[in-house]
Formats: structure tokens, C-alpha cells, sequence
């Protein structure tokens, strides 16, 4: 099953590859991982969306637990939340099939950034499993030049917060 | 970053100007450092000056231990911290300093001993360069070590190092690693003699562990299963050790009675002589032990962790428990290979404490002797034995001629192979801290290394190093560091010309293709290198009516001592409980009697393919 973990992380030297390198070490799947700092600049959050069985899940998080530069953690699937990623995909205008490609744009909500004569680049907000979906409708409309994805960010829906100290 | 700059005056030097390396140096002397061991190089000369100097003004307070190679001092500071439950410390360059130092890193990861390792850098200016000596030190040690502290930062160097020590042995321990760069070590500022990192989850986590009691609805719940239970058994592992909790653990198996079973880790928990004494479980465990662990119906697991040499298969371990509990300071462990009924993630020396009060509160009282007839049926009729007729010299019994002698006092360390299993199997161990190996790891030459560390950790104890012949050529440069400092470091190499484990493994996988394991042709003369390092004892046994006059002699040596075994190369390690199979599968040899009909390798298991 997919889960977001999210991460308060110290922001120290060689911190993002003690914890990035938890998951190659111990054979656990990133599927997206998207990380930036938090207002006080000591402390980074990371967003990592994995894929594992529920033990597979449930280990995932004590191990971070254990990494000394994780602050606090919390698995954003378990609660109710917010999942936002950013596109960007640039397409080829040769043989796209403008209007149908127009009314996949308005759909979704996507936006356009840039449009040349030869080029069109599309910017669009949603959740994975949207972006995913976007990226599959365009390529049947349009020749994909180049696609890049932020990966997923999460936010728990009420007052919850990851906790810098508790 | 509010702990940062605390000042404490109440350290006589605070507020003073020093250098890094002062700085250094002072924090590990405050630490209770008496002992360092490494290796000098250009990226750590002003630490090492530091050291120097700090010595002539302290009395020698902080020697300085030199090996022949720093892998040598990592395992020494997992030798002394293993022996006397302090942090461990190693020193070393930058480059291949620090790289050499990553196998004991690992190991002490992976057998939860807490040692700081103090790295040279290049300078800050020069790092990503490809400097002389240069590596990426954080990034290597980041999948290692417990934790690795790069110092970006000269005035956060006294509270990184503190800080070191603090996460090396605080909750699970492990090995921290600090990286300093040379113009960090040059650096000129005030010392405050106090003050740590924030390290803000990591420290909270450790807080809760501390906090977390175990509560009386717990305790109760524990009981019932307890009552429930008609055999009981105790599995033991490090955890109890390094959680100084023996005391414990034999107060609670004493006062309601439970036998004892240990992990190869965990020997030493519970005194190997006592009746309640199982010994070892698992691969090459006692073939009572394993059977106590196939007929137990309550397993209590302290600090243990169910690991693939105990538990080859994970369903069908303990297949009558009908509840299994688990005690452990590693939330990570509980479930991650067998689920269990009842848990508790603390300090396993307040949960052993409560259990008993609690016990003892609701005066509880069962009568296992059923249990315990049995145990000492299984103990009598599948003790540990051997080819006692054999002419040539049979490994055991070297251990137990040692054994004699040492009467379960000895500290003993090891290489990694058959003869590790045989001094597990073979010697008595009464107290915690006594039996240094490389468990999870398995690194081969360990033994010579930790033996000197563990030395200078209890200067008056005998220090015992079995090794083999294979292992003690991965670090045999320390032979002469046992001399150089005079350590009566008691060296007993057993012989079987090859890797022995590794041949037991291709006689019983491989059709007996000895593909790279057999030395018979080698050149060595061990007894040669142990003259040529100054060992004045250095003897070669070869017939076994010299066994007990010999052992003797090498044991009442004062000093460094050094004793050649030439043993049956044949000498296979039993019982065995082959990779992925069941205890019910266990081979126990021509001498161990075997309760199972399928039992002594009928069938042998997964293809050689899948086994390790």
C-alpha cells in the first residue's frame, strides 16, 4: 500500500543521506521523496512516499525513529490529510490535438506556463494519483518532451502538527 | 540551540581560550576517557599534539594505543567497551584512517557497543577536492555507524563531542562517529565545560524511553500468562547485557524459578554454571537449550531479538508457545520477525525490577518442577559432547583444559568461525561482560584486537583470545601491540589449517569442494610471528597427552602469552541447525544423541542457493 510519510529532520550536514539512505539499506521503496526547509532554519521537512505491506510500513517509521537527526514523524496515510504535488510537463506541438488537449488542460485545472511554436509547458497541482492521471490523458493527446515532478507534499487536515520538540 | 553555548563555571577551565584539539581532549578526559586507541596521521597531528600534551601535564592520564592498523583500534575500543560497559574510543586520520575503521564501526552497530570514533578531516576549505587523504567520512559512516557528526562549525565542536558520547550510550548503544577537519582541530575559542546539541526527537525519544514503566495492568497480564504456563523459559540476548540488567534477569528467574536460555550476545547474562542454565540456543546452540525452546509454552524474550541464527524459521520458532513476550529498548524489534503477545519497549533493568516486585507483591507462586525434571532430563541425556577417544587433539577439549583453569572467571574473546562456537559451547561464563564476540557481524579477526582492548578495561583480569587459525591472520599485525605494552593477553590459536566453519559448510552444501578454504599447504609458522613480536610464550601443542601440562603452563605465564592447538581438522561444530531449517531439523553429530527421527541432516533443506 502507498503511504506519505512525513519528516522533521535537523537540518545538519549529511542529514538527507542518513535518512534517504535508511530505505536503501534496508531495501524499502521511494517512490517520491520531496524535501525543503521549515521556517526555523534548523529543521527540514521531507515528504517520502513508499510503498510496503503494513509491517513493512510499521518498520519503515520505528527505523526512522531511530535515525538521531529525525525530530518527529508521523505516517500521513494513517490520518486525514492533504496531499499536493507539483508538474511541470513540457509537450511537442507537431501533432498535438489541440482542442482535445485544451479541454484535458481545462479538466484538470492544469495551467499554461509557456507556449511557443513548437513547445507548450503545462504546470498542474493535485495529488499523485491525479498528476499520474494527467500525465496518461496528455501523452495520448501530445508528444511528452519532458515531465518533472516535485513528489508529493502532505499536510494532516486540523490542528495536528509534526512537533520540533514535544 | 538554547543548550548550545551553556556556560558551566563550575568547570575549573571554562571560559578559557584553547584550541579544537584542547577542546577535544578536554571533553573526553571530562567523559571519564582513560584510554585511547588509534593510529596518527596528517588530519589529526594536532589532536594527537593535544593528546601528548595533555598527558605530560595529567600523568599519563589518557595512553594513547597504537595498532598495527586502525581496524585494530576500532575493534580495541569495542573490546574495552564491551568489557567494561564505558564508551570506547578511537582515533584516527582522515582517508583511509577513517575508512579502515569502518568494519569495527559496523560491527559495534551491529552488536550495540557504544564507542566514539574522533576522525581527522581535510581542512573545511578543502573538502569535496579530492584531497591527499580525503574521504567522504559522513557519507560512509551514515549507513554504519549510530550516527555520524561532520563539524561544519568550530564553536559547536565541545558540544558535538559531548554530544557523542551522550547518543553512543544512550538508549540501544552504537558507535558515533566525529569528523573533524584539521583547520576545526586548529581553531582557537573559549571552552564552556558544558552544553550539548539539541538533538531535540532524538533526545525526547530517549526521555520516553526512560519513562516508559511498566504498569501494573502489565505486570498483571504478564502474571496471568505466567500462570497459564506450565514450562516457562527465559531467551536472553546482548540487550540484558548492555542494559546492565543481569542482576536483574537472574533475581527474576530465581525467584519464580524460570530457566534460562542466552543468545550468543547474551552469554554472560545468566550465569552459565547455575541450574536454571540452558547455555546458547540457536544455530550452534546446546541441543538442550534448542529442545527447551521447541517444548517451552511461555517464551519470555529480554533483549533478544530473534535473529536469523536463532530463529532460522521465524513460524516455527517456539511452535508450543502459546504466548511469547518481549522486553526491549528498540521499539524496531518488537514484531519485525516473530508477532508476539505481550510487550514492553523500556529500560529492560526497571521492567526486570517491576516484574519481580510485582511478583513478589502478588506472591506469586507456581510450581514448575515438572519443567525442571524435564529440563534436567534434556540436559543430561543431549549434553555437550565429543570424540573422546580421538588421538588427535579435539578442540574442545583445549576449551574445557582452559576452562579448568578459569573456572568461568576469564574474559574471552574470539574470532569469527568453528572456534568461536566451540569457546561458546565449551567455557563457563558466571558474569556479564566476560565473552566478547562478534555476534551480528561476524567479523574474522575481532578476537586479537578486543582481547587487548578489554585488557586495558580490567587490567587485572585474565583476557583469553580463542581464535583460529584463519581469523587471527586478519589482524595478526596486534600481536605485537600485545607486546609493545606488555598486556598478559592470553593468545590460544586452534589450528585446523583452513577456514574451518566455511569447509563444515561445503562438506554439508557443496559435496565436500573445498574451494578456497584449505591452508594445509600455507607456510605459516605461527609460533615464528609470535617470536619475532617479542612473546616470550610462544608454544606449539601437538600430541594430546602434553594437553593439561601445557594449558597449565600457558595459562600460569605472567605475561603475553601465545599457544599454538594443532586440532582434528575434521572437528565439525555440533549441534548445527542448518540455515532455514527448524530446531526439529537440528544435526547434532555422532556424539550429541538426537530425539528426532529426521533429525542429523536427513534432510538438508533450502538449495545451497538461498542459504547464509
Amino acid at each position: 500500500m502507498r503511504h506519505i510519510i512525513s519528516i522533521l529532520m535537523a537540518n545538519e550536514a549529511g542529514a538527507l543521506v542518513r535518512v534517504a539512505g535508511l530505505f536503501s539499506s534496508r531495501g524499502y521503496n521511494i517512490e517520491s521523496l520531496c524535501v525543503a526547509p521549515t521556517e526555523d532554519p534548523t529543521v527540514s521537512r521531507l515528504t517520502m512516499v513508499t510503498t510496503g505491506s503494513d509491517e513493512i510500513i510499521s518498520q519503515i517509521n520505528k527505523q526512522l525513529a531511530k535515525v538521531v537527526d529525525v525530530v518527529d514523524l508521523a505516517d500521513m496515510t494513517r490520518g486525514d490529510h492533504i496531499e499536493r504535488e507539483l508538474l511541470f510537463i513540457k509537450l511537442a506541438l507537431d501533432d498535438v490535438i489541440r482542442d482535445e488537449l485544451s479541454a484535458c488542460v481545462q479538466r484538470y485545472g492544469a495551467e499554461v506556463l509557456d507556449e511557443r511554436a513548437d513547445s507548450y509547458t503545462l504546470q498542474l497541482t493535485g495529488t499523485g494519483l491525479e498528476v499520474e492521471d494527467f500525465i496518461r490523458e496528455v501523452s495520448a493527446l501530445a508528444n511528452i518532451l519532458e515531465v518533472v515532478r516535485s513528489g508529493a507534499a502532505a499536510i494532516a487536515n486540523g490542528p495536528q502538527v509534526l512537533k520540533l520538540s514535544n | 540551540m538554547t543548550e548550545d553555548h551553556a556556560q558551566d563555571y563550575s568547570h575549573p577551565l571554562a571560559g578559557t581560550t584553547m584550541t579544537g584539539s584542547d577542546v577535544i581532549v578536554q571533553v573526553l578526559a571530562d567523559e571519564g576517557v582513560d584510554v585511547i586507541f588509534g593510529y596518527s596521521g596528517g588530519a589529526i597531528l594536532p589532536t594527537y599534539d593535544a593528546v601528548f600534551r595533555y598527558n605530560k601535564e595529567h600523568n599519563d592520564a589518557i595512553p594513547l594505543i597504537v595498532p598495527a592498523n586502525e581496524q585494530g583500534a576500532g575493534f580495541m575500543a569495542a573490546g574495552y567497551a564491551r568489557a567494561s560497559g564505558k564508551v570506547g574510543v578511537c582515533m584516527v586520520t582522515s582517508g583511509p584512517g577513517a575508512t579502515n575503521t569502518v568494519t569495527p564501526v559496523r560491527d559495534c552497530m551491529a552488536d550495540s557497543t557504544p564507542i566514539v570514533v574522533i576522525c581527522g578531516q581535510v581542512p573545511t576549505a578543502a573538502i569535496g577536492s579530492d584531497g591527499f587523504q580525503e574521504a567522504p567520512v559522513s557519507n560512509i559512516m551514515a549507513s554504519a555507524a549510530k550516527h555520524v557528526l561532520l563539524v561544519t562549525d568550530p564553536s559547536k565542536l565541545e558540544a558535538t563531542v559531548r554530544t557523542a558520547f551522550e547518543i553512543a550510550r544512550t538508549g540501544r548503544p552504537g558507535p558515533v562517529v566525529v569528523d573533524v577537519p584539521k583547520d576545526v582541530q586548529n581553531w582557537e575559542g573559549t571552552f564552556h565545560g558544558a552544553g550539548k546539541l539539541p538533538v531535540p526527537g532524538y533526545r525526547q525519544r530517549m526521555a520516553n524511553i526512560g519513562k516508559n514503566k511498566l504498569s501494573d495492568e502489565k505486570c498483571q497480564h504478564f502474571f496471568r500468562m505466567l500462570a497459564e504456563a506450565e514450562r516457562p523459559l527465559i531467551y536472553a540476548g546482548g540487550g540484558v547485557i548492555n542494559g546492565n540488567a543481569s542482576n536483574e534477569l537472574r533475581d527474576l528467574a530465581h525467584a519464580f524459578q524460570i530457566p534460562v536460555v542466552t543468545t550468543l550476545m547474551g552469554i554472560g547474562a545468566y550465569d552459565t554454571t547455575e541450574p536454571l542454565s540452558l547455555h546458547m540456543l540457536g544455530m550452534h546452540g546446546t541441543a538442550f537449550a534448542n529442545y527447551a525452546v521447541d517444548d517451552c509454552d511461555f517464551l519470555i524474550a529480554v533483549g533478544a531479538r530473534f535473529d536469523d541464527r536463532v530463529a532460522g524459521v521465524p513460524d516455527k520458532f517456539a511452535p508450543h508457545a502459546r504466548h511469547i513476550a518481549h522486553l526491549d529498548i528498540d521499539a524496531s524489534e518488537i514484531n519485525k520477525v516473530k508477532a508476539v503477545q505481550w510487550s514492553h519497549v523500556g529500560l529492560l533493568e526497571d521492567a526486570l525490577k517491576k516484574l519481580l516486585s510485582h511478583g513478589r507483591k502478588q506472591e506469586f507462586s507456581k510450581d514448575y518442577s515438572g519443567w525442571h525434571q524435564h529440563i534436567a532430563e534434556l540436559k543430561q541425556t543431549y549434553a555437550m559432547n565429543y570424540d573422546r577417544d580421538s588421538a588427535l587433539i579435539q578442540p574442545y577439549a583445549v576449551i574445557e583444559e582452559i576452562n579448568k583453569h578459569t573456572k568461568g572467571a576469564a574474559i574471552v574473546s574470539t574470532g569469527v568461525g568453528q572456534h568461536q562456537m566451540w569457546a561458546a559451547q565449551y567455557f563457563d561464563f558466571k558474569d556479564p561482560r566476560q565473552w566478547l564476540t562478534s555476534g551480528s557481524m561476524g567479523t574474522m579477526g575481532f578476537g586479537l584486537p578486543a582481547a587487548i582492548g578489554a585488557q586495558f578495561a580490567a587490567p587485572k583480569k585474565m583476557v583469553i583470545n580463542i581464535d583460529g587459525d584463519a581469523s587471527i591472520r586478519m589482524n595478526l599485525g596486534e600481536l605485537e601491540t600485545v607486546t609493545t605494552y606488555g598486556l598478559p593477553v592470553k593468545t590460544v590459536v586452534l589450528n585446523n589449517y583452513g577456514d574451518g566453519m566455511v569447509k563444515q559448510w561445503q562438506k554439508l552444501f557443496f559435496q565436500g569442494r573445498l574451494s578456497a578454504s584449505d591452508k594445509s599447504l600455507h607456510k605459516k609458522d605461527f609460533i615464528k610471528a609470535a617470536e619475532a613480536d617479542g612473546f616470550e610464550f610462544a608454544a606449539r601443542l601437538d600430541n594430546k597427552e602434553d594437553l593439561p601440562r601445557i594449558v597449565k603452563e600457558f595459562v600460569d605465564f605472567p605475561g603475553p602469552a601465545f599457544l599454538e592447538v594443532i586440532i582434528d581438522p575434521d572437528a565439525g561444530v555440533y549441534p548445527m541447525v542448518g540455515p532455514g531449517m527448524t530446531y526439529a531439523e537440528m544435526i547434532t553429530g555422532d556424539f550429541i544423541p538426537n530425539r528426532y527421527e529426521n533429525g542429523n541432516g536427513k534432510d538438508q533443506g533450502p538449495s545451497s542457493s538461498e542459504m547464509f
